[in-house]
């Protein structure tokens, strides 16, 4: 029968090329389509969790829920060390958190602190980018510090002046310690910005007398797929019921919950497609169905049974569909593989958190291939069982005497 | 010119069944663009709605500066004036005043900083999403609509997680401590807890507290002055246009007013990115629906070339061919687009109707329900059915060039 | 949407606002009150209310304040004059040696020698516990009086010792006030306070406070040992101590001032 169906293609060429067109366009635009929601789905989740909280974030048990100055991951650099060497994790970055009093000249503003390991957060989560004034701090514990924009503003500070943090150290003493201004950050996050401060973590921890203590480790992974399979490997590396891992659909509950909405809203447009790409198909196999009534009377009428026809007529929409997925497939291939490197390319681009996001990257995976070929082949046979019914139930005798 | 046109619209209903699956096939199309534009733009606004809609409100009205400084004494100038344009205005949907100040809120057993809310309870009721999220206790209720309860002005709201650090439950008292407006007198006020919420945000389960407006007023020394008014405008896409002249109109004589993209940057960058995102997919659907379109249309015309080829050598001229099937196509345009237009409306409708729910497994109880809503606008169905029908009459041009070119004796060939 | 979840400020930032020792305020052993109590009541609550209250004084205080996670011992000297003006400088341990804190009336200011600097507080960051200790600044700020702002009765509990004298205090309606009672004893011998536990409206104690070692100051006879004991969570416990106390004092303006609060005196 495959040979027939093959035959009959090839005869009609015009109508085979029309339906094969249909379902090579869908696939293709599908293919791009998948990489593309998936690209701009997980680049939105990324350049909102790598902006500074990460994809993945580890306290002490209890922290999260009700933070404290004294639930502390001890000995960090041990842990991070751990972490740093579990596969899939791009980077970490220890944090020491207090809340205080800071002070510049005669003004005094409520502050929250965080300590911060400069290199280790920069790779993380691009700090330096962060600062819109001034230099970045230094390496290694300089009794500097760069506050936020809002902070900056309340306190009337810029770069240069000295600055007075005062709190409560874990031993209950009062701690206090002048530092140098060195550097504005804004972070995209107005409300955060009014009150942040960053010290080096060595500082932070003289200070607040934690020594070797942090509050908490972010991690971010290269790829936001690959979260749930690296936050298990942490846990596996550290294996200290003391400590908690969290991935971000935990620590950013909220946003997490914004973005299923999205999710949503592309699983709606990829049904739409389906829809389009069936009717087109239904459409064409219908019309040649009908066009070819005489030659099926002939068939039935030389002795052939209904089932065989019934098949003949879905082998020619299973072999179009086959051809279309995979030249469809070589096309979308390269397609996807130049917009996952380029992308598409913002009409106007924009900043936050002193990244510039300009191009939205298409992300390739098992996805753009799967979805798009059972698109394809779904529709095509659904659709291709009416006409191949009706083939198959004609009346040989009518048929014939079809015009 | 006129018989063409005649037999166009006539050919069109000859074979019903063809011009049934090809207009179908068309119509789903338009009605595919009409319910997916609907939907995007619900999409859009349900992720601003959960971010603003809880409390902040589209946009803001605040003194020049407060929002950097968040002093007390700086209040919104002529509040009442602009309390009373913002009634006027049409653009405007809700809006409602507040006093925003930092206090340290006492249990028996606990301390802990807050922000201090003071709300009209009435405007409030309408606008956020408080009176919903309350879990224990009740809103604030006025006696008009207190169902006989007197208005208590040391009523005080706050979250579920706030509770749990001080230790203390409904019904239990709570002393609020702050500074007044202009002058660094503390006012210290006894409050009684009457409703707890539970937002599933964090920053307002644990740090906001909400009492009325009037008794903050007095607390704070403020007289009538108030530190925001929270708006939503009719418009939502108004609001993410920071352009719009509505911001403007409102920050004057030493105001400010900004919408949400100023408000949040993350929530702008994030929506950026979002918005372009589906205009990718937008341009992508496009480009399905239009192979669509010429995949039946082309059938269609090729289907009966025969036809074409008896009309030519009945003396059609090849111009009069080209015209047919031009229009043709343009009465098939416009049937479709008539059908696409009843069938997106009927799903969008109805889907605006139920809406579509996008809570996944992970969803802990947040009170509000929000479902994701299409939304339907007059563009949608003016605009994309005529683009429908253009490229339609458009598409039609190749096939109908064809047939007029064809030789006679190729087009009386039966097979394709 | 602010997912970003911002770091609240944890009861820490209270230690600041804190330093402000006001012990000399009326406010100490809140109890006594007027109204429906005999004059034998109204007596003993005037005393209890004066039992500090001088126009004058000036201190030398060793507070031990005891949490699960720390433990410290701070040697404290301190100035009063009338109820709004107040000095205090640390004098131990040697980490915080100097600081000091200036208030008057509703305005307070600390001093940080290590950076030197006078860093004035935020009125509101006045509440909350003072020192990290288990008082409040709601406790050594406050000027209710006992004999003002309360109602009280002699009652008399089931497990109640001879010689002692019990009362009961609620706070007056309106106030701002977060006990629902009070009970305190009194020595009816000399009446000296023993001791007072704070309640909440359900009845359960949230805090006590107990007296002792009482010593002659001056022509005074009061308790120079005072503890406060949360009841509602486990480990914490403040102490203090009078080593030094003499009323009515002669103090001149210039020891309230922002430049004695900077000379590390």
């Amino acid at each position: 029968m495959s040979k027939m169906a093959l035959r009959n293609i090839f005869r009609q060429k015009r109508r085979s090329l029309l339906t094969s067109l249909t379902m090579f366009g869908g696939f293709v635009l599908v293919m791009i389509a998948v990489g593309m929601t998936d690209g701009s789905f997980n680049g939105m989740i990324d350049m909102f969790t790598r902006n500074s909280m990460g994809h993945i974030q580890v306290h002490a048990q209890g922290y999260l829920d009700k933070p404290s100055l004294h639930k502390v991951i001890p000995d960090y650099l041990k842990v991070g060390q751990k972490i740093a060497g579990v596969e899939g994790v791009e980077a970490w970055t220890p944090r020491v958190f207090s809340a205080g009093l800071s002070s510049v000249g005669d003004k005094t503003a409520a502050a929250v602190l965080s300590g911060i390991d400069p290199s280790l957060e920069n790779k993380a989560v691009n700090f330096d980018k962060k600062i819109y004034e001034g230099r970045p701090l230094a390496a290694g514990p300089a009794k500097e510090t760069a506050i936020g924009r809002g902070l900056a503003k309340t306190l009337k500070a810029k770069p240069g002046d000295a600055l007075v943090f005062v709190t409560q150290g874990a031993d209950g003493s009062l701690a206090n310690e002048k530092y140098l201004i060195v550097a504005l950050v804004d972070s995209g996050n107005e409300v955060a910005d009014r009150s942040s401060l960053f010290l080096h973590i060595a500082d932070a921890q003289e200070l607040l007398v934690l020594d070797g203590k942090a509050h908490e480790i972010a991690i971010v992974a290269p790829k936001l797929g690959k979260v749930a399979k690296v936050k298990r490997a942490v846990e596996a590396a550290l294996a200290d019921p003391r400590l908690s891992v969290e991935p971000w659909q935990e620590f950013a509950r909220g946003f997490y919950l914004a973005m299923q909405a999205e999710n949503k809203e592309h699983q709606v447009s990829l049904i739409v497609f389906f829809i389009i790409v069936a009717v087109g198909v239904l459409n064409t196999t219908l019309m040649s169905v009908l066009e070819r009534r005489r030659e099926h009377g002939l068939l039935k009428a030389l002795g052939t049974r209904p089932g065989r026809l019934f098949r003949m007529i879905l082998n020619e929409v299973l072999l179009m569909a086959l051809a279309s997925i995979a030249i469809g497939s070589v096309v979308g291939t390269a397609a996807n593989l130049y917009l996952s490197r380029h992308g598409f390319k913002f009409s106007q681009g924009f900043t936050f958190g002193g990244m510039v996001y300009d191009r939205l990257l298409v992300e390739i995976s098992a996805r753009c291939y799967i979805i798009p070929s059972l698109l394809v082949l779904a529709a095509a046979l659904l659709v291709a069982i009416y006409p191949a019914l009706k083939a198959a139930r004609t009346d040989a005798a009518r048929s014939i005497r079809y015009t | 010119m006129n018989i063409h046109l005649k037999a166009a619209w006539r050919n069109i209903f000859r074979n019903k069944r063809r011009t049934f699956i090809t207009g179908t096939a068309i119509a789903l199309g338009l009605a595919s663009l009409i319910f997916s534009d609907a939907l995007v733009k619900g999409t859009t606004d349900s992720l601003i709605n959960t971010a603003t809609g809880s409390f902040s409100g589209q946009g803001q009205i605040h003194a020049a500066g407060f929002r950097e400084t968040q002093e007390t004494s700086r209040v919104i100038a002529g509040a009442d004036a602009v309390l009373a344009r913002l009634a006027g205005d049409a653009r405007i949907k809700a809006f409602t005043p507040r006093t925003l100040n930092f206090a340290m809120a006492s249990s028996a057993s606990e301390v802990s900083p807050v922000l201090m809310v003071g709300v009209a309870p009435d405007s409030e009721g309408n606008f956020s999403k408080i009176s919903e999220a309350i879990v224990e206790g009740r809103f604030f209720e006025d006696a008009a609509t207190g169902g006989g309860r007197r208005a208590n002005s040391q009523d005080i709201i706050l979250g579920a997680k706030l509770v749990e650090t001080l230790q203390a439950r409904l019904g239990d008292r709570l002393v609020l401590t702050a500074a007044q407006a202009g002058s660094d007198d503390l006012a210290q006020e006894m409050f009684r807890i009457s409703g707890i919420f539970r937002f599933a945000i964090d920053e307002m389960d644990k740090g906001m507290v909400f009492v009325r407006l009037s008794k903050a007023q007095d607390m704070l020394n403020l007289n009538k002055g108030v530190h925001q008014i929270a708006l939503s405008l009719k418009d939502p896409r108004m609001a993410s246009d920071e352009t719009n002249p509505l911001w403007k109109d409102y920050s004057s004589e030493g105001n400010e007013a900004v919408g949400w993209p100023v408000l949040f940057p993350q929530l702008k960058a994030v929506s950026a990115l979002a918005g372009f995102a589906t205009a990718i997919i937008g341009i992508l659907l496009f480009g399905i629906i239009a192979l669509g379109i010429i995949n039946t249309l082309f059938m269609s015309v090729y289907e009966r070339m025969f036809e074409f080829g008896v009309l030519r050598a009945v003396g059609t001229r090849p111009g009069g061919i080209r015209k047919l099937v031009v229009y043709e196509a343009g009465a098939l345009g416009l049937l479709s687009s008539g059908l696409g237009i009843l069938l997106g409306f009927v799903v969008t409708f109805i889907v605006c109707k139920t809406g579509l729910d996008y809570r996944g497994i992970e969803y802990m109880g947040v009170s509000f329900k929000d479902l994701l809503y299409p939304v339907m606008t007059i563009e949608q169905f003016i605009i994309y059915p005529i683009i429908v029908f253009l490229f339609t009459v458009l598409v039609g041009l190749y096939p109908a060039g064809y047939a007029s070119k064809m030789s006679i004796t190729k087009a009386m060939r039966r097979t394709l | 949407m602010k997912r970003h979840r911002t770091r609240r400020f944890a009861v820490p930032i209270s230690i600041v606002g804190c330093i402000a020792v006001y012990w000399l305020a009326a406010c100490l052993p809140a109890d006594g009150g007027q109204g429906n109590a005999t004059a034998e009541v109204q007596t003993i609550l005037k005393r209890i209310d004066d039992l500090y209250r001088s126009r004058s004084s000036t201190a030398e205080i060793t507070m031990t304040i005891i949490t699960p996670n720390w433990q410290r011992t701070l040697v404290l000297r301190g100035w009063t004059r009338g109820q709004d003006r107040m000095f205090v400088r640390i004098l131990s341990p040697l980490k915080e040696q100097g600081v000091g804190t200036l208030k008057i009336g509703n305005e307070m200011w600390n001093y940080f020698p290590k950076t030197d600097k006078v860093m004035k507080l935020p009125p509101s960051m006045m509440m909350s516990s003072w020192m990290g200790s288990d008082f409040t600044n709601d406790d050594l700020v406050k000027e209710y009086k006992l004999a003002d702002d309360f109602t009280s009765r002699l009652v008399r509990p089931e497990k109640a010792e001879p010689g002692v004298i019990y009362i009961e205090s609620r706070p007056k309606e309106g106030l701002p006030i977060i006990w629902d009672k009070t009970i305190a004893a009194i020595r009816e011998s000399d009446l000296i306070p023993l001791w007072q536990d704070f309640f909440d409206e359900r009845g359960t104690l949230v805090r006590s406070l107990r007296f002792g070692e009482v010593k002659k100051f001056g022509t005074r006879n009061v308790p120079s040992v005072m503890e406060m004991i949360p009841r509602t969570k486990e480990g914490y416990k403040t102490v203090i101590r009078y080593d030094k106390l003499a009323f009515d004092v002669p103090l001149g303006d210039e020891i309230f001032s922002l430049r004695n609060l900077q000379s590390q005196r």
